[in-house]
């Protein structure tokens, strides 16, 4: 009798970004000469061996052009630097697959239209970035940055399902009030921002991505050929969906050696500027989980919405220059 | 002819899944049950529906090949998956564990019920027992100088679909060796990973929920499942009934 898949929610571990395309390229540079050892030769039954990335895993889709920002970062794999020069480039359609992979838990574990919203984004080429490496035959995509208004497509099925998403995931009811008004009434000043890299990417990148955006954005005020797209893009707040870690258990933690155990640690450093200047947020857990290290085994994903004001950017690119510039 | 989806938005259900005329294995590590009902919807009752892990992972496409004769799977299978398979899947079904380095068999063997492509290094005992199991004929091939025949090829006993950058005079030859029509093309999205994106067997298939209106219409007349359509009869017995067109 076959067995159906219990209907019991299990865990959902999903590769991390962290194993990102530039690491796995480093790592196949260092494998090239193995040579893959028999099963009879393995002394251990369960010996584990690695599968990774398979190679049924689609390749990151390919092409580009625009301004140009070099850096460098520091990857080690068996102590050696290794250099890189990051370009932003306007999205295009061919990013369609590296875009999907960076946006899959964009909304937890929840089924939803994500192909169309890909679609949007892409098509949307006067204001978003997409972050690339020079020179890479794959196109891999390390970053996106976007922001969408959030009336412009509130008839297309996934925004209704993200608009849901949120509705449900809100536990606290003064706050859905607020959410709702974004959501609905005050959607044409509402613009979405999306936000989403690969977990090692420098930071140093930050400042220049997200001034990118912001120009664009009032760019597109003026530039745009029609009046109503021109409105569309003179956000008066913005809409952030993103993760953080909280601590499980906050009480019961006492600091060991002195050290700080911090409440909430965020992904990505922005984020808590933005927290900082938001007028409201809540958090919601996460059904999904990141793969995680022995340290952050007291911590819990969550998902972490919040508004942010328009008139509030320019301080938050002060603050961003500032936090990149002290690390 | 179906667009399914694994956990998450992820169109990869080759990987995760396999299709043959007399079975079906689903992943068990899947926080959803999507796949399964969606399988469930068009193959219930008609063949057995297996849930499995392989050696604890989901992606049990990638481990394991198998066709209406038999089924091999990669050294990793635990003893207690492999036993659970034994019980769940048809006598007629040889099922078997089998030492071979190349542990992904999913992406190293692409075969039918009749013939099967391997990948260019696997060992020549693992190449007998292929034979003897499945009961098909053997061959080591590449398709595109890529030596993953699995990964890039998905074949039925009526058509093959192979990774778009294949030559064409690679295709005659293949043709002819496989004895089935080929087709080059692409799915979910362009995706050149062909057997990630499809499941097929002789009467349907599955595809990943990217796969575009075109892709779709390749693999509906490469692998001949239109055959319940009412134009596709009327077009066959046309060609037998009208001799001359006055």
């Amino acid at each position: 009798m076959p067995r159906r898949p219990s209907s019991g929610r299990r865990v959902l571990k999903y590769q991390p970004l962290a194993f990102s395309p530039f690491m796995r390229l480093l790592s196949f540079a260092s494998m090239a000469r193995r040579n893959l050892p028999h099963p009879e030769d393995c002394q251990c039954s369960d010996e584990e061996i690695s599968f990774d990335e398979k190679e049924k895993i689609p390749n990151l889709s390919k092409k580009g052009k625009e301004q140009q920002l070099s850096d460098s970062s520091d990857e080690e794999d068996s102590q050696e630097d290794v250099q890189a020069d990051f370009e932003f480039f306007d999205p295009k359609p061919t990013d369609f697959h590296g875009v999907k992979i960076l946006l899959q838990n964009y909304l937890d574990d929840k089924e939803w239209d994500l192909s169309s919203f890909v679609d949007f984004i892409l098509e949307q080429t006067t204001v978003g970035t997409v972050v690339k490496v020079a020179d890479d035959e794959d196109e891999s995509v390390f970053a996106l940055v976007t922001a969408l208004n959030m009336a412009r497509y509130k008839d297309n099925k996934c925004f209704r399902d993200l608009k849901e998403f949120l509705r449900k995931v809100c536990s606290e009811k003064t706050i859905a009030n607020n959410l709702e008004m974004l959501l609905e009434k005050k959607a044409q000043d509402v613009g979405l921002l999306v936000s989403q890299r690969v977990m090692n990417l420098p930071p140093q990148l930050l400042p220049p991505l997200y001034d990118g955006l912001f120009d664009e954005v009032s760019w597109a005020t003026e530039d745009e050929p029609t009046e109503e797209l021109r409105r569309s893009f003179r956000f008066k707040s913005y809409l952030l969906i993103t993760k953080i870690y909280k601590l499980k258990n906050p009480k019961q933690r006492k600091p060991r050696h002195g050290e700080d155990i911090e409440e909430t640690i965020f992904l990505k450093p922005e984020d808590e500027l933005f927290l900082e200047l938001s007028s409201w947020s809540f958090t919601f857990p996460m059904r999904s989980q990141l793969v995680t290290s022995q340290e952050m085994k007291n911590y819990q994903l969550m998902g972490l919405v919040m508004a942010v004001e328009a008139n509030k950017i320019p301080k938050f690119r002060k603050m961003l220059n500032s936090l990149i510039d002290e690390q | 002819m179906m667009s399914l989806q694994y956990d998450n938005n992820n169109c990869e259900i080759g990987v995760f899944s396999k299709l043959t005329n007399a079975y079906c294995l689903v992943s068990a590590t899947s926080a959803s049950a999507n796949l399964f009902t969606g399988y469930e919807s068009k193959l219930k009752g008609v063949i057995p529906i297996v849930t499995t892990s392989i050696g604890g992972s989901g992606t049990i496409g990638s481990l394991c090949v198998g066709n209406k004769n038999g089924l091999l799977l990669s050294h990793t299978i635990t003893d207690q998956e492999l036993q659970h398979l034994r019980d769940s899947l048809p006598d007629e079904v040889v099922v078997q564990r089998i030492e071979e380095p190349i542990c992904a068999l999913g992406n190293a063997i692409a075969c039918n019920d009749y013939v099967a492509l391997v990948h260019p290094k696997l060992e020549n005992n693992t190449e007998e027992i292929i034979s003897d199991v499945l009961g098909v004929e053997v061959y080591r091939q590449t398709i595109a100088n890529n030596e993953l025949v699995g990964s890039y090829c998905s074949l039925s006993n009526n058509g093959g679909m192979v990774h778009s950058n294949t030559k064409v005079e690679e295709m005659v030859e293949l043709a002819n060796l496989l004895q089935v029509p080929l087709v080059a093309g692409t799915m979910n999205r362009g995706s050149q990973v062909i057997s990630a994106g499809l499941t097929v067997n002789d009467w349907t298939a599955f595809c990943g929920s990217d796969t575009t209106a075109v892709e779709l219409s390749v693999v509906n007349g490469i692998f001949k499942l239109v055959q319940s359509q009412p134009d596709f009869v009327v077009s066959e017995m046309r060609k037998s009934l009208i001799d001359t067109y006055v």
